[in-house]
């Protein structure tokens, strides 16, 4: 299926507006590794709320949305670690037998952060909230197609964010460990110019690149480049302009 | 346009039932509570009912060792039940072609508490303990290096509701043509962090949970997995409807007013293009935590009436959270496949028959009941999650299918 990307929205700490993800997709350097948005959109009672990922992810999405759209819109939220690093601390008291805070555990479920926007934003549509390792931004825009399989006529959001990975896990993963958040509106594109995603295979990975792949999406549809090959296992994802 | 089929081919699951359609079957229809059982390792100082899967789990194979967790044993003990019919799928169209599409909520954590109380006795993580066991992604990563899968394969966790999600993006892959077939379902496993979880929240049952009834305080976790193979083909048991929605209400509770489980049901008989009398059987939610119950059965009411024959299956298996989803559309399966000419078997709502009189008159299946149904049975089950994701499938079969 064919799909029109209208609208989108980036975060990084010191990249928060269009021209200066234009600037960067010219010629882009790494991420710096600190930063939360300020995400003053929000009311300050749930923006004390909301984990830096929250705010990171909610900020990408309301950058992404106009106020008539964001109650509306079905939405995927994807993110490869979600809450990890909230249940970190969950996981330290199971193991020494202490007393688990409510709050803290109900906010760790990976969806923690699709419940806050539908809560902040008053949006009462259809949701997914998924993550597939190195894939997780080709599985957030296949799980955006299944949503426009459902229904054509209505757009997606599309969000997907992580921050860097707490000490206890994160000599466990090689990645490019940064805060960021990517926020995409997808429409059925008909007839008209859009992106098409081919599914191939391959029996080696592609080489990750030095910022995450959402990221690198974004500065391929900044460019003039026709096509973008990803996929860190054995699928193959081609985004291709049509 | 009529919709693409959608064959849930085959079924394999594991849960406190036992670990076949075969065990699991009856012991559904006869409403047996036996396979729950007492813990006192998961809560402190609480002697609590758990759900457990007490059967020996198949190994992970060497080769998979950094995904080697409870987690992705209960779904590997899933993936072994339809092992002929996966080798079909990927003789027929081909590696490229077959997708996973999965849910969790759960994924390795159960592993990851013990790597860390291996830290605090050794300021190390356990040396066999890789990030792959815990992160939700790696349930579907193992799925296809398990079976050499090489279509998308990713792992949707909304909670309580990730079975539900996963089976209704099964169902797009394929109609879409992005997938010929897709292993899909959830795996979930009991762990130290959703026992004391839900502790915190004082939403464990002191007793076997009790949905609807006026005694009930809350939930018995469960454990468990199931698996379907989803393909275009028409005929046999068909995914037929699916409603979503969202309730922008709070993180942990639902809406009391049941709006979010009302739209949700609504949408999938909507999508499946059926009336609410086309409904044969509904399994419910009923987690029996004080707030589940009277918004469910209050939005059901409103959407069927009071003579749909409905039932909780949590006092059977507990509450299996990120895989209940899978779980309870397997149940609807086995009912759809245990029909015999125009009779279909129910399972029972198992509880301590104390209605609760504020909760809104819906019919709950006793003991042996079965429904007469024509020749099309259309069956619905419902599954709410935390942070307010709603997910309601309609299974379907035709007796002349």
């Amino acid at each position: 299926m064919k799909v029109s990307l209208t609208r989108w929205a980036a975060w990084a700490p010191g990249i928060e507006t269009e021209d200066a993800w234009r600037a960067w997709a010219k010629s882009p350097v790494p991420l710096a590794a600190e930063g939360v948005p300020d995400a003053k959109f929000l009311p300050a009672m749930l923006r004390r709320r909301c984990t830096p990922l929250t705010r990171t992810m909610l900020s990408a999405a309301w950058g992404c949305l106009d106020a008539e759209e964001l109650p509306r819109l079905r939405t995927v939220f994807a993110s490869r670690h979600g809450s990890i690093n909230e249940s970190i601390g969950l996981l330290e008291a199971v193991v020494r037998k202490e007393k688990l805070s409510p709050a803290i555990f109900s906010h760790t479920v990976h969806n923690a952060q699709a419940g806050l926007f539908s809560i902040a934003a008053g949006n009462r549509a259809a949701s997914s909230s998924l993550s597939a390792q190195e894939d997780t931004w080709a599985s957030a825009w296949i799980d955006a197609l299944a949503f426009l399989e459902r229904d054509p006529s209505a757009p997606v959001l599309v969000v997907i964010g992580d921050v860097p990975l707490a000490e206890t896990f994160a000599p466990l993963v090689e990645e490019a460990a940064v805060p960021y958040a990517f926020a995409c509106r997808l429409a059925s594109a008909g007839d008209g110019p859009g992106i098409e995603l081919e599914l191939g295979e391959s029996d080696t990975p592609l080489q990750r690149p030095p910022w995450p792949h959402a990221l690198e999406f974004l500065r391929w549809w900044l460019s003039d480049e026709p096509a973008l090959e990803q996929g860190a296992r054995t699928t193959r994802y081609r985004f291709r302009r049509s | 346009m009529a919709r693409t089929p959608c064959s849930l081919q085959a079924l394999g699951q594991v849960n406190a039932l036992g670990k076949s359609n075969a065990e699991i079957a009856p012991r559904l229809l006869a409403g047996d509570t036996s396979g729950l059982t007492l813990r006192d390792d998961l809560v402190p100082e609480r002697s609590l009912l758990f759900g457990a899967v007490r059967d020996p789990l198949p190994e992970i194979p060497a080769r998979l060792a950094r995904f080697d967790c409870r987690n992705n044993r209960l779904a590997l003990a899933a993936l072994e039940q339809i092992g002929a019919e996966v080798d079909g799928a990927f003789s027929r169209f081909g590696r490229a072609r077959i997708g996973i599409v999965v849910g969790t909520s759960t994924s390795g954590v159960s592993d990851a508490e013990e790597a860390i109380a291996v830290r605090e006795r050794t300021g190390r993580l356990a040396r066999e303990f890789d990030y792959a066991q815990l992160e939700f992604g790696g349930l579907a990563g193992f799925l296809a290096e398990m079976t050499g899968a090489r279509g998308p394969a990713y792992t949707l966790s909304t909670a309580c509701s990730s079975g539900n999600r996963a089976l209704a993006s099964a169902r797009s892959l394929v109609a879409l043509g992005l997938c010929d077939a897709v292993i899909s379902g959830a795996a979930d496993s009991l762990c130290g962090l959703t026992a004391n979880g839900f502790a915190s929240l004082g939403a464990l049952s002191e007793r076997i949970t009790n949905p609807c009834s006026r005694n009930r305080d809350g939930l018995t976790l469960g454990e468990g997995a199931a698996l379907f193979l989803v393909t275009r083909d028409p005929g046999g048991i068909q995914l037929l409807g699916v409603g979503e929605s969202s309730e922008a209400h709070h993180i942990s509770a639902p809406d009391p007013e049941g709006n979010g489980a009302e739209t949700a049901m609504r949408g999938a008989l909507a999508d499946a293009g059926l009336a609410p009398a086309d409904i044969a059987y509904l399994n419910l939610h009923g987690t029996g935590t004080p707030q589940n119950d009277p918004m469910e059965c209050a939005a059901v009411s409103r959407v069927f009436g009071n003579a749909l024959p409905c039932s909780s299956t949590k006092a059977l298996i507990g509450h299996a959270l990120g895989a209940a989803g899978a779980i309870e559309a397997a149940f609807c399966w086995l009912v759809l496949a245990g029909q015999t000419g125009d009779v279909l078997p129910l399972p029972p709502h198992v509880f301590d028959g104390e209605r609760d009189p504020e909760l809104a008159p819906i019919r709950l299946v006793t003991k042996g009941e079965s429904a007469h149904v024509g020749a099309r049975t259309r069956v619905l089950t419902n599954s709410f999650g935390f942070g307010g994701n709603n997910c309601a499938l309609v299974l379907g079969r035709d007796r002349d299918s």
